[in-house]
């Protein structure tokens, strides 16, 4: 007999640094007992999943045809058709990796880098982006926000290349601080000036993200910033603002409020974890705390999580599934898609994916996507089985009496009882 | 389409209505429960509607100075002329001649019955020429800090959980129905129906909240009790859909007057109309819309103005930004700063506020009008005079606001 709170755990495990079990892996995890399954969900290995992974060319769409009305309208189509194309790849990669820490990990620096394709336009840039950011999401964060300074659709989202010595403008360096590395009072609005006057003369292709330094837009003369006085360019203040003890705490704060809570603080002790700014450290340390077995840590999945967890277990590959299902435009109608976060801010959590809106559209979304998914997991099992197979199937850790009593009704009917499981509120929340 | 076409109702509408059949298969009007026992309403209870204006509308050729110079020389062969606007609105404290568009006939009206105000040169600090930046920033209510939560999410924050408070008429969150703990709800013009059959029976059984829930599970239940009292609520009240030749925003706020006669409990509605984008051929577009923006405001408060509620109801049009002073060479105009605000209704104390910025040269802020009123002046007003909340907690201390809405009779 398995204790419940091992249960609760490895749903965690699966759940928030994977994106959900694949058929018969969270059974097969439980076995394992705990230190094994954690082992094998923050892994790193060679992801024979994604051998079946098809990446569509984003190539570079260079400037709009001017003066030449049939070439432009064709050159937009092609733009949103490539911005459509990069979301469902990353959707496929999600589904489809084995090993899916990689991209869980890639999907939350993506919340907290939050970039969105609706002002940058261009998938390549995007898809440049998110190729750094899953280089850098478990290695150091010295060099992951080194990086991102210079990425050209970050620059490009804050209006970096408008920033010109001789007329700054702050959005980047002010989010840089706020949003990215240190949180709001660790710097004065005078640092912000500064940190801009060091951010400024890098310039963005905005088709190609391709970025380029102009040493004559650049303000070459000492700042100060945080307390530092000198000639700033993006590294060197990158690094500075990394450097500031400041940074662990609010780097340990944004992963603990994503993978564990955003009600409760995460231990003082977290950001010790973060010295060295080695961010495997810190997640490994998370997925370790004795938090995780605790009832009071629940979260909410968001919209994308949901999908991805419930297209794992029905073994469906977003791309592949045929326009009539009507992905991009239910998954865009509960609120999230994936390179289109609502603001630099990024997504929203918990409370704001449980609305009453959200659930025709997932409720619908659920329908289309069992039509295709493989039940096996449910036609496999004898009728008295089937309900508690359902949990198992979906890592679900428990479901309450009321949830049972309801999926009790379906048990003749295995594709409703797999779409009331997906929308029941035990698999809507990681409990 | 270029890229500055791209807003949320665009992207969903492009994202294609490819999954609307399957989810038709899925929902019926026609299942229709009970109407749920829902407190009404009391007659007498302000409401408020906010008009987002998606695209940054052209306040230069909505509220027009056709007399002045400086519009006509930086305008040419798109400015209008007498003959294509409405008779003198007159002029503000500065002493520029204004009238509406001539496709503004209803605005006229409400006008002449001293019941439209028209907020003159309206932004915020240093205003951001992104839409995406701008909307942000009118919708959250914060010119200078960038935070996540809406200004009426914030409202709603701090009252009890109520899925009718506030509601949207559209299939996605606005941003600025959403609080920090709280969601207004959103509902599409074809309403929110309830799965067909043993679907609908069996997931309303996720309704009832279980003593074996965490938090998080139980609001989880508690979003699908909402979806079915409001669906119960408001399927009844929505069973005539508009007619789909109405434009966009006339449909949204059919629905709306709809809601307000049923006695819904909905203190603010939030509605919308896209297509304010002109970076080319503006004219043309241009006087379309905001026709329609007159025509929709002026039929619906016409339409609750038949009812106990005529004097409850207080409508908000705003857009994220108004238009560069100069025209560009395709007959559009590029992103721009202030424009006006309008608030119409019985309750609204008509005429001018703020001032109409000058189009003279030496006044401008690199070619773009200047700032004389923040839109948080009109959303206080909104707040303590309409939604009688105290503006301050919601717009971070934030208290300055104009005597846009007269003193209950």
């Amino acid at each position: 007999m398995t204790a419940a709170s091992d249960r609760l755990e490895l749903s965690r495990l699966v759940h928030r640094f994977g994106f959900g079990p694949k058929p018969g892996e969270y059974l097969q995890l439980l076995a394992g007992g705990i230190p094994q399954a954690r082992a094998k969900v923050l892994a790193r290995r060679f992801d024979h999943g994604l051998n079946a992974l098809v990446t569509p060319p984003f190539p570079n769409m260079g400037q709009m045809p001017i003066h030449n009305p049939t070439a432009n309208a064709a050159y937009w189509q092609e733009v949103y058709t490539q911005s459509l194309s990069l979301s469902v790849w990353w959707l496929d990669r999600m589904v489809l990796a084995d090993y899916p820490f990689i991209e869980r990990m890639t999907w939350f620096w993506h919340g907290h880098w939050a970039t969105s394709i609706n002002k940058v336009t261009y998938a390549l840039p995007m898809k440049i982006q998110n190729e750094t950011l899953r280089t850098h999401a478990l290695g150091n964060f010295v060099d992951m926000s080194r990086a991102m300074v210079k990425d050209g659709a970050l620059i490009y989202w804050l209006d970096g290349e408008q920033n010109v010595a001789y007329s700054p403008n702050e959005n980047l360096g002010r989010e840089f601080m706020e949003l990215f590395t240190l949180g709001v009072g660790n710097y004065s609005q005078t640092d912000v000036h500064q940190a801009a006057l060091g951010l400024s003369g890098y310039n963005v292709d905005q088709p190609s993200g391709t970025v380029t330094f102009d040493p004559k837009n650049h303000d070459n003369t000492p700042v100060s910033v945080l307390g530092k006085r000198q000639v700033f360019h993006a590294d060197s203040l990158s690094d500075w603002i990394v450097s500031r003890p400041e940074n662990a705490k609010f780097i340990a704060r944004r992963l603990w409020f994503r993978f564990i809570s955003t009600t409760v603080e995460p231990p003082a002790s977290l950001a010790k974890v973060f010295e060295q700014r080695d961010i495997s450290l810190l997640i490994n340390a998370i997925a370790r705390n004795p938090a995780m077995r605790r009832p009071q840590y629940s979260q909410a999945k968001s919209p994308v999580e949901w999908f991805v967890s419930a297209s794992r277990a029905l073994r469906v590959t977003p791309s592949r599934l045929p326009e009539s299902v009507g992905l991009t435009w239910l998954l865009s109608s509960m609120g999230q898609f994936p390179f289109n976060p609502p603001s630099v801010g990024g997504w929203p959590y918990d409370e704001a994916w449980l609305t009453a809106a959200a659930i025709p559209y997932r409720v619908g979304l659920a329908n289309n996507l069992v039509q295709y998914g493989d039940l096996a997991p449910l036609t496999s099992v004898p009728k008295s089985k089937i309900v508690q197979a359902a949990a198992d199937w979906l890592g679900v850790a428990q479901w309450s009496t009321r949830t049972e009593r309801a999926l009790n009704q379906s048990v003749s009917d295995p594709k409703q009882l797999a779409l009331l499981a997906l929308n029941a509120p035990e698999y809507l929340v990681n409990a | 389409m270029s890229p500055c076409d791209f807003n949320r109702r665009q992207f969903l509408k492009y994202t294609g209505a490819a999954g609307a059949a399957t989810m038709a298969a899925t929902f019926s009007m026609d299942d229709v429960a009970q109407a749920a026992s829902v407190t009404p309403l009391p007659v007498g209870t302000p409401i408020l509607v906010i008009v987002t204006l998606y695209g940054g509308n052209d306040g230069l050729n909505t509220v027009v100075p056709y007399l002045d110079p400086d519009y006509l020389s930086n305008r040419p062969g798109m400015s209008l002329d007498a003959s294509q606007v409405l008779p003198d609105l007159g002029s503000g404290s500065d002493n520029i001649v204004l009238a509406l568009n001539g496709t503004m006939t209803g605005f006229q009206s409400l006008w002449a019955a001293n019941k439209l105000a028209i907020v003159l040169g309206t932004s915020y600090p240093n205003p951001n020429l992104s839409h995406f930046s701008s909307m942000a920033i009118w919708q959250t209510g914060s010119p200078v800090e960038e935070i996540s939560s809406g200004w009426i999410g914030r409202y709603l924050d701090g009252l009890p959980h109520d899925p009718f408070r506030a509601i949207g008429i559209d299939s996605t969150l606005t941003p600025l129905l959403a609080g920090n703990n709280r969601v207004g709800s959103m509902v599409p013009i074809s309403g929110l129906q309830v799965p067909y059959g043993s679907l609908g029976t069996q997931l309303k059984l996720f309704a009832k909240s279980s003593h074996q829930d965490a938090a998080l599970v139980a609001d989880a239940a508690g979003s699908i009790a909402d979806f079915y009292a409001l669906s119960s609520t408001l399927t009844p009240v929505l069973k005539n859909a508009p007619p789909t030749s109405a434009s966009p925003l006339a449909q949204q706020l059919d629905v709306v007057a709809n809601m307000i006669t049923a006695n819904v409990p909905t203190r603010v509605y939030s509605v919308s109309l896209s297509g304010f984008d002109t970076h080319a051929d503006e004219l043309s577009q241009q006087n379309v819309l905001v026709g329609q923006l007159s025509d929709a405001v002026t039929a619906f408060l016409t339409q609750v103005g038949t009812t106990p509620r005529a004097n409850d109801v207080v409508v908000m049009v705003y857009s994220e930004f108004g238009r560069r002073v100069a025209a560009n060479g395709g007959q559009g105009t590029d992103h721009g700063t202030s424009a006006p605000v309008f608030v119409a209704g019985n309750r609204v104390a008509g005429g001018f506020y703020g001032e109409q910025p000058s189009l003279a040269t030496a006044d401008l802020n690199q070619g773009d009008l200047l700032v004389h009123v923040d839109f948080r002046e009109v959303y206080a007003s909104m707040l303590e005079d309409v939604l009688g909340t105290d503006a301050g907690k919601i717009l971070n201390n934030w208290s300055k606001k104009l005597p846009l809405i007269k003193a209950a009779a």
